[in-house]
């Protein structure tokens, strides 16, 4: 007989009380404005090169993650599925870099790198999100990834979706549209990992503390990004006081 | 002029060919915008057989074709082993820095 998945009850609650905010992240406002058709080229490339930026910044926390995880300590399926995830975040970063180049909004990787739209910019919300996440290399790797993968994700796939559905032009749309089956995998992920890892009182107590902390500094990423695309005159330094 | 694809069946998807193109400022070697993501590369932008960067970094057999030939270029034959001195490589990055 099979046996009941310890985590089951909770990895759903996580999922089912992240689903409902992926109508009201800050990416509302872009989605709205892409669908009126009323950004311009300069914004989607504030869009595209912010995005890349905090993408590119996941080596740094996933980096940190990987270093603590030790041979064993887990099933193989585990560490085949985080690094599964640490090589679609790549494709994704590498796709962002990618699109600046087809855009003509640089020619070259290195001269995007230097541009102001693609700076991390350590004092901000995509900054505030990324310091956090790499916060959770202390903590069992069960956790930070129904953290990562239960909270942002899902607030991720909702404008992922809606965001490539309201974009005009067919390269950008593309270029959303085509992260959403590895996005989606990611929330999968975290299920899967809640499911089979967090069982005892203490994990589970602090499974929903780490969920709720990557969604609400998440959505403080997408708040500086939000801003930075629809307020020309703001720049991304601005989001470290929200 | 003879073009470059990838074989899609044999490459591994280890993403080197992507990085030396980049890294040298041609950017033939694409991630298709389709769920998949697979490597492609764009003739038009490839400048085979002045170029096989990728081909020195790809660690996959047959992986990149020649597609006139079908010939397999992984590991490159001795006939693209040619002068492969600094200048040569030099002459690439600046035709392609002069390129529109």
């Amino acid at each position: 007989m099979a046996t009941a998945l310890p985590g089951k009850e909770l990895a759903e609650a996580l999922e089912a009380e992240s689903r409902p905010r992926t109508l009201r992240t800050p990416m509302e406002g872009i989605v709205e404005a892409a669908a009126a058709q009323a950004l311009t080229d300069d914004q989607y490339f504030r869009l595209v090169g912010q995005l890349w930026a905090m993408k590119r910044m996941y080596y740094y926390v996933y980096g940190a993650w990987g270093s603590s995880l030790t041979i064993n300590q887990y099933p193989p399926s585990v560490d085949y599925l985080f690094a599964k995830q640490i090589y679609d975040e790549s494709t994704h970063e590498m796709l962002y870099s990618q699109a600046i180049l087809h855009k003509g909004w640089a020619k070259f990787q290195r001269s995007a790198l230097r541009h102001p739209y693609c700076q991390f910019v350590p004092a901000s919300g995509i900054g505030l999100y990324i310091f956090s996440m790499r916060g959770l290399a202390n903590y069992a790797h069960s956790l930070r990834m129904a953290a990562i993968d239960l909270g942002p994700k899902v607030l991720e796939l909702g404008w992922l979706e809606r965001l490539a559905a309201a974009i005009e032009d067919d390269y950008l749309q593309k270029l959303f549209a085509s992260q959403v089956p590895e996005t989606r995998s990611h929330i999968i992920m975290g299920r899967f990992m809640v499911e089979r890892f967090v069982s005892q009182p203490v994990d589970v107590a602090l499974c929903k503390e780490l969920v709720s902390t990557a969604r609400r500094d998440y959505t403080t990423a997408l708040l500086g990004i939000a801003d930075f695309v629809l307020t020309p005159a703001v720049s991304p330094q601005r989001s470290v006081s929200h | 002029m003879p073009t470059l694809r990838v074989d899609h069946a044999k490459c591994t998807e280890c993403r080197m060919c992507y990085y030396a193109c980049e890294e040298i400022g041609i950017n033939a070697v694409y991630i298709d915008l389709e769920p998949r993501h697979r490597f492609e590369i764009d003739a038009h932008k490839c400048t085979y057989p002045t170029c096989v960067v990728c081909l020195m970094y790809c660690p996959a057999p047959g992986s990149i074709v020649e597609v006139e030939t079908g010939r397999s270029l992984v590991p490159p034959p001795p006939d693209l082993w040619r002068d492969r001195s600094e200048k040569w490589l030099r002459d690439v990055i600046l035709a392609a820095k002069e390129r529109p």
